[in-house]
């Protein structure tokens, strides 16, 4: 398991796990079936569980539960937006490649995302109890590790220089905030929609 | 014409004695601007505070928020960023037109008048003098005043203007003067009252006339003066950091007639679900949604620029704030035509995404880009190098720390609150109450203080490394280049 070992390598020594990740040419579909989808997986079954057992603490007093179905279906689309996220950022990120005179292999871009993806991914533990500001709190340090293993990672694992490097993860940042304002914008659209919890529209 | 026209102008120029470029005028917009944004962050970090413990008023009503929060918007927005603005246009204006300033002696007038009109200006806010109205609270008597000072500034612009020694008019120029132009018309229309005393007038416009006249001001001082007058002084100084042209000069004047003709329309979309017409509210919505195309044409343009100049990374660490900058400004023109969507704004609207909103704006875009280019600004006015690039590099990661952590409060606040209030119990009644909403929001306010100082602890650093770049130094001076002096109109 490679990929898998290369995350927890992340954590431990990210130069190294970066530079062993710039001499292999993963192959996208075993990177997408062994990483991605098990990354993209973790959070929505932990919202999962811990809306359906503590339900969701906006700090009001009362928790907010979700009946089930509402809550099934928030989870699958929870797990389809993070699929879609991981995978539409390595494709920018190829995309973007021949202007940074970084490496175009998508195996490899997938890869990297799936590696800077996976201290948020560890940080979505705390959706095991979801209070909105406990995860907020909890989030801020892991985007903060994500934030550090791209700007590293990226110029040793695509083969770009530092500078280069930090232009190019700069742009991802940018395409990544649209994305998460995106997934807000859409959130609240649903909810005005009738999907997701019950609120006066 | 695809550059800004001097590529070595900031240089100063040996050799016979020649006209030079007024820019102790510049100096002084670019010190007051700085002075500016730690007062009026200063007083955003303190309503920070209140919010979370309210007794920080002492029971006083000078420091009460409402008062203070108009003077933390009025002197970021008119202090830090007009006193930046009207600074680098003076700076760039004479480079791109390769002539010294028209009426240096009016310039030298809006400098000061201008501090003068902040300075009363928000004395008078913490006195209590308000028309009330966002972003344009200040009295009659400051409202005339404001209205006198612009349009010396536009003499002085559009006279150098007129003097150039270059037949185009760089795009750099075609962005302020669209800010000059517009902010005059929005300021003296929205701001049409009858005076009933010296510290109270009443609106020309009554209902919903007003709000309809008041967004179109507020909405388009937003657009014209934080985004138009933004992108003036990005594609003058983007190229200069860069040392390349504009990735494509014919983008940026298409984005410009069509970032122009656009906002215009977008106010109402601050009135959604209100007492103005309906499809005011829909044309509102759907001219916000058309804006992305021209800001986002921009957008490209400034990361397509600097993704050549890469190499400028290594000994130019103002550059980094101008790359975090376009980041944040492509998020914020994509939020605000995404907000503006009514389905959205039916949950955002008067919740603290909004307040997130502005701020990945204004602290990600606006506070990015200017930090940036005093940067790059004051060490060629001083003719010497920057203090401390260590200095520098800790206020870039500081001010990209405090912007993150204050989006992210405030996204977690505002979807919060537009849940709960729009929650409903079985027979029909809001689930919370609003008392009890407000209550639970204090963890993300302490957050988002938490964000505030470290924002001001970066501006902090700023100051201290451009004043001692300053420190007993005068302003060099520069001279236009001298080939192009009688063989261009």
């Amino acid at each position: 398991m490679p990929y898998s070992s290369s995350l927890i390598r992340a954590i431990r020594s990210p130069t190294d796990a970066f530079e062993t990740l710039a001499r292999t040419d993963p192959d996208p579909l075993a990177v997408f079936f062994r990483q991605i989808v098990w990354l993209a997986l973790l959070p929505p079954v932990f919202a999962f569980i811990g809306a359906s057992t503590f339900g969701w603490r906006l700090g009001a007093a009362q928790p907010l539960y979700l009946p089930s179905d509402a809550l099934t279906l928030v989870s699958i689309g929870y797990f389809f937006t993070l699929l879609f996220g991981l995978v539409s950022t390595a494709f920018v990120g190829r995309w973007m490649a021949p202007t940074y005179g970084a490496d175009g292999r998508f195996g490899i871009h997938l890869a990297l995302v799936g590696i800077v993806a996976a201290p948020m991914v560890a940080g979505s533990a705390f959706h095991l109890f979801p209070h909105v500001f406990i995860n907020l709190l909890a989030l801020i340090p892991a985007l903060i590790w994500s934030m550090y293993l791209l700007y590293k990672g990226l110029p040793i694992v695509l083969g770009t220089g530092p500078e280069r490097g930090m232009l190019m993860a700069s742009a991802l940042i940018a395409y990544l905030l649209v994305g998460a304002v995106t997934v807000l914008g859409l959130t609240v659209a649903l909810w005005a929609s009738g999907i997701g919890p019950s609120i006066g529209v | 014409m695809a550059n800004a026209p001097d590529a070595a102008a900031a240089e100063p120029i040996r050799g016979p004695i020649r006209e030079t470029y007024r820019d102790r005028v510049v100096t002084a917009l670019v010190a007051f601007s700085i002075i500016w944004s730690l007062l009026g962050m200063a007083a955003g970090v303190y309503i920070a505070a209140e919010l979370v413990w309210p007794s920080l008023d002492f029971g006083w009503e000078w420091l009460s928020f409402g008062r203070l929060r108009s003077l933390h918007t009025n002197a970021v927005i008119f202090g830090f960023g007009v006193s930046a603005l009207m600074g680098t246009a003076f700076y760039s204006v004479q480079r791109t037109c390769h002539v010294p300033l028209f009426a240096p002696g009016l310039a030298w007038f809006c400098c000061f008048a201008w501090q003068i009109g902040v300075l009363c200006g928000g004395i008078s806010l913490l006195a209590g003098w308000s028309g009330g109205k966002e972003y344009a609270e200040l009295e009659w008597p400051f409202d005339i005043a404001i209205a006198v000072v612009w349009v010396c500034f536009a003499v002085v612009f559009f006279g150098t203007i007129a003097k150039r020694r270059i037949k185009p008019i760089y795009v750099s120029n075609w962005f302020y003067g669209a800010l000059i132009i517009v902010i005059a018309m929005l300021h003296i229309v929205n701001s049409l009252a009858i005076p009933v005393s010296i510290s109270k007038s009443y609106s020309l416009f009554a209902g919903a006339q007003d709000a309809i006249v008041q967004w179109w001001y507020g909405h388009n001082a937003v657009g014209f003066l934080l985004t138009g007058g933004f992108l003036g002084m990005l594609y003058y100084f983007l190229p200069k950091h860069a040392g390349r042209p504009i990735w494509s000069y014919r983008l940026s004047i298409i984005a410009f007639w069509a970032f122009t003709y656009s906002y215009i329309w977008a106010g109402p979309h601050h009135l959604h679900y209100s007492a103005i017409p309906e499809w005011v509210q829909s044309l509102g919505m759907v001219m916000s949604l058309i804006l992305l195309a021209p800001s986002w044409a921009t957008m490209v343009n400034g990361i397509m620029t600097v993704a050549g100049a890469w190499q400028k990374l290594r000994v130019d660490p103002a550059l980094k704030f101008i790359v975090l900058s376009l980041a944040f400004y492509g998020l914020a023109t994509f939020e605000g035509p995404m907000m503006a969507i009514k389905s959205v704004n039916v949950v955002s609207h008067f919740t603290d995404w909004t307040v997130g909103h502005v701020h990945s704006g204004a602290l990600g875009w606006n506070a990015m880009i200017t930090f940036g280019t005093f940067y790059f600004l004051v060490p060629r006015l001083m003719g010497t190098a920057l203090y401390s690039v260590r200095l520098a590099n800790i206020h870039f990661w500081l001010a990209l720390a405090g912007t993150m952590l204050y989006v992210l409060a405030m996204w977690g606040a505002g979807v919060s609150q537009g849940l709960l209030w729009l929650s409903l119990d079985e027979i029909g009644e809001p689930s919370f109450s609003f008392k009890d909403i407000m209550a639970s929001m204090a963890p993300y306010y302490a957050l988002r203080l938490v964000a505030g100082i470290v924002f001001l602890a970066g501006a902090g650093l700023l100051a201290y490394n451009l004043f001692m770049t300053m420190r007993g130094r005068r302003t060099v001076s520069a001279s236009p280049p001298a080939s192009d002096s009688e063989s261009q109109p």
